[in-house]
């Protein structure tokens, strides 16, 4: 499904990402950890298409489509989904609307009907139980004023919504307490299936407790250093990041 | 010259019969306003805004109308309100039918008992000129009495229509008191066609414990000017809370000017949509003068084309005024280059247990939030008269009167071309 050959970014002219190669079906779950300002955000920014990246070499194939032709919102509606870290806040639109305007851009993109009020009405009442919101953070300005773990709800709802190929989930669980994450964590395994692919990006290993990937890698300094099965999860829970850098700095990669 | 096309537009103004009544404060106004003359841009009050093209055109009296009043009844004040057209009241297009007993909404010019307030407003200050002006040649308008702990259900309309074939004046008068612990809930309009100009003075009484709400839509014609002056003086914990919306007008000012009293509160809000050439100016007064008053004000303006807004808005806070609290933000959004902000917060601050705050941003759309929108699967231009529809939409969601709310939506939503998206309420 996703395929990323030697890709290297920068931001400002400065290199950001040094050559990253990941391979990735439908059906898998991949976890990218590293510490902090490793590149493994700007990963999933790149693959989103955040303007403020360059893409300076490499290749990314999505559906064996090249995914520098296409603009951010094509590849939303081609079945790209970022779950951001800190999503933003948009006043003056309510979340209802603004969830019922992307749902219908990408049905419409896929040539299926699209949903009026009242049709996205009972719609959303079923997405907004998997993610246990509150239903009136429907009628409420997108993201305005919630808190870090509401609008991490709304993450996962709006990919409930728009039903992606690829979903990338960037720090999932910063900001939500042991509850909020469980719950979280649930529904994106509920809405993993066969055809479906999760990247999950993440800083802690506490959230691959409840999302259980086949395949974790380890990214610093923009390159992935180490890659291996979901007991490298655990290794990092236990020692932390120092040693798979050592271990690469041994091994002449930095 | 200058000087000679200036003088004679007043005058000229001043030339037309002097309506009988209040005559002792139009004598006044006349008197003050002897020998002024229009503001230039070397006034600082009025160094952005030139009123240099008002002398260039001769605004006759105002005649009588007719208009169609389809598309500016709202259903919830269909039996609530009081239609002026050209200056003069327009009993035929006014229902008062609902209003409630003990309330008085009525025309000024079959009011006069009830009035002695009228024109004392204002704490003894210098009047401006146009409010001077207005003074002296109103020919209508609408007074508002709610008794003593009234809570008034129903919202009172106040549409003022002017339809100019050639250049005409007109000058809207309201005086609003609200009594001790009273409740009301009032939306004024401006509508109108062709060139004219419109100088409302508005003057509002908020009692003890009383609380306004109050709505102001401008929506003149695009060739039209509109100078307008509200005052308002909050006693001791009331409430008065104001939401001024612009959309037409060739040039306008807004002018409120609010004093506050003990442990009162204001909320002073506006929304600018401005295109093509316009200009909007507003100068806000606001005087904590008297301890522990709150104040609240975000001004919005977004412009467009070569249009261009200005914000000064100066709080006062007197030496007595011990715990005030006053919060005060500018935020502009430019959607094109040549077009022109200019916001200047003005605080004075004499006492010295107090939280003031003020802010000013003017700038362009946010990319961080472009690319969040777009990463959803909304295209560039969807996402961009999304955020702009959303900044204006901000601020149009807090109008509690339904209709009206609705249909500022759908104006917004056709200005920044967010009528595509649906319903985004």
């Amino acid at each position: 499904m996703l395929s990323i050959k030697n890709l290297t970014a920068s931001i400002n002219g400065t290199p950001v990402l040094m050559g990253i190669d990941l391979e990735m079906k439908a059906g898998e779950i991949h976890a990218i950890m590293g510490p902090n300002g490793s590149g493994k955000s700007t990963l999933g920014k790149v693959l989103a298409g955040h303007p403020s990246y360059e893409v300076t070499g490499g290749e990314v194939l999505f559906e064996g489509q090249n995914l520098f032709d296409l603009q951010p919102d094509a590849r939303a509606r081609a079945g790209i989904f970022l779950g951001f870290q800190h999503p933003i806040e948009v006043p003056g639109v309510s979340n209802a609307s603004f969830l019922r305007l992307a749902y219908n851009k990408k049905a419409e993109a896929e040539g299926r009907d699209e949903l009026d009020p009242l049709e996205f009405d009972d719609f959303i009442h079923e997405k907004i139980k998997l993610v246990a919101m509150k239903e009136e953070f429907l009628d409420r300005s997108l993201n305005e004023g919630f808190s870090g773990g509401e609008k991490k709800r709304n993450e996962i709802l709006q990919m409930a919504v728009l039903e992606p190929k690829l979903a990338i989930l960037d720090e999932l669980d910063s900001g939500l307490d042991i509850d909020a994450m469980r719950v979280l964590g649930d529904a994106v395994n509920r809405l993993q299936r066969p055809d479906r692919a999760l990247l999950i990006i993440t800083h802690f290993p506490r959230i691959l407790e409840t999302i259980h990937p086949q395949f974790v890698h380890v990214l610093s300094g923009g390159r992935i250093l180490k890659s291996a099965g979901k007991e490298l999860a655990v290794e990092l829970e236990e020692r932390g990041y120092d040693w798979v850098l050592e271990e690469a700095a041994a091994g002449g990669l930095r | 010259m200058t000087l000679a096309v200036t003088t004679s537009f007043i005058a000229e103004l001043l030339g037309r019969p002097r309506p009988a009544e209040w005559e002792k404060l139009r004598e006044a106004a006349e008197a003050r306003l002897a020998g002024r003359e229009l503001p230039t841009t070397a006034d600082e009050d009025w160094k952005y805004t030139d009123l240099k093209v008002l002398g260039g055109i001769s605004f006759g009296p105002s005649p009588r109308a007719t208009v169609d009043l389809s598309g500016h009844l709202l259903p919830e004040m269909v039996g609530t309100r009081q239609v002026f057209v050209n200056g003069h009241h327009a009993p035929h297009a006014s229902c008062v039918s609902s209003v409630p007993a003990g309330v008085r909404f009525l025309p000024l010019s079959i009011a006069s008992e009830a009035c002695h307030s009228l024109g004392s407003l204002g704490n003894g200050e210098e009047k401006g000129l146009f409010e001077d002006l207005n003074t002296a040649r109103f020919e209508d308008g609408a007074v508002i009495l709610v008794p003593r702990n009234m809570k008034v259900a129903l919202p009172l309309h106040l549409l003022f229509i002017t339809k100019a074939d050639t250049p005409i004046a007109v000058f809207p008068r309201v005086l609003v008191v609200l009594q001790r612990g009273a409740e009301l809930e009032l939306v004024e309009e401006h509508h109108g066609e062709g060139t004219y100009l419109s100088c409302p003075v508005v003057e509002v009484r908020v009692g003890e414990g009383a609380i306004l709400r109050h709505e102001r839509v401008q929506r003149e014609s695009d060739e039209a000017f509109h100078l307008g002056m509200l005052k308002a003086e909050v006693a001791k914990g009331g409430q008065y809370h104001s939401r001024t919306l612009s959309f037409g007008g060739r040039l306008s000012r807004q002018q409120p000017w609010v004093r506050l009293a003990e442990g009162s509160e204001a909320s002073l809000d506006g929304l600018a949509l401005l295109e093509g050439h316009q200009v909007a100016d507003t100068h806000s007064f606001l005087l904590h003068a008297e301890p522990h008053a709150t104040s609240r004000q975000l001004h919005k303006c977004i412009v467009d084309g070569k249009a261009r807004t200005i914000f000064n808005g100066q709080i006062l806070v007197a030496p007595r005024a011990q715990g005030t609290d006053a919060r005060q933000q500018s935020r502009n959004l430019l959607l094109s280059e040549s077009a022109r902000v200019d916001t200047k917060p003005q605080l004075e601050i004499y006492a010295d247990d107090v939280k003031c705050s003020h802010g000013a941003t003017v700038g362009q759309l946010d990319p961080e939030e472009l690319f969040y929108l777009q990463s959803r699967g909304l295209n560039a231009d969807d996402a961009r008269n999304l955020l702009t529809y959303g900044f204006a939409g901000d601020v149009l969601n807090r109008i509690p009167v339904a209709s009206l709310r609705r249909s500022l939506r759908h104006l917004v939503m056709a200005r920044t071309q967010a009528d595509s998206l649906g319903d985004l309420s």
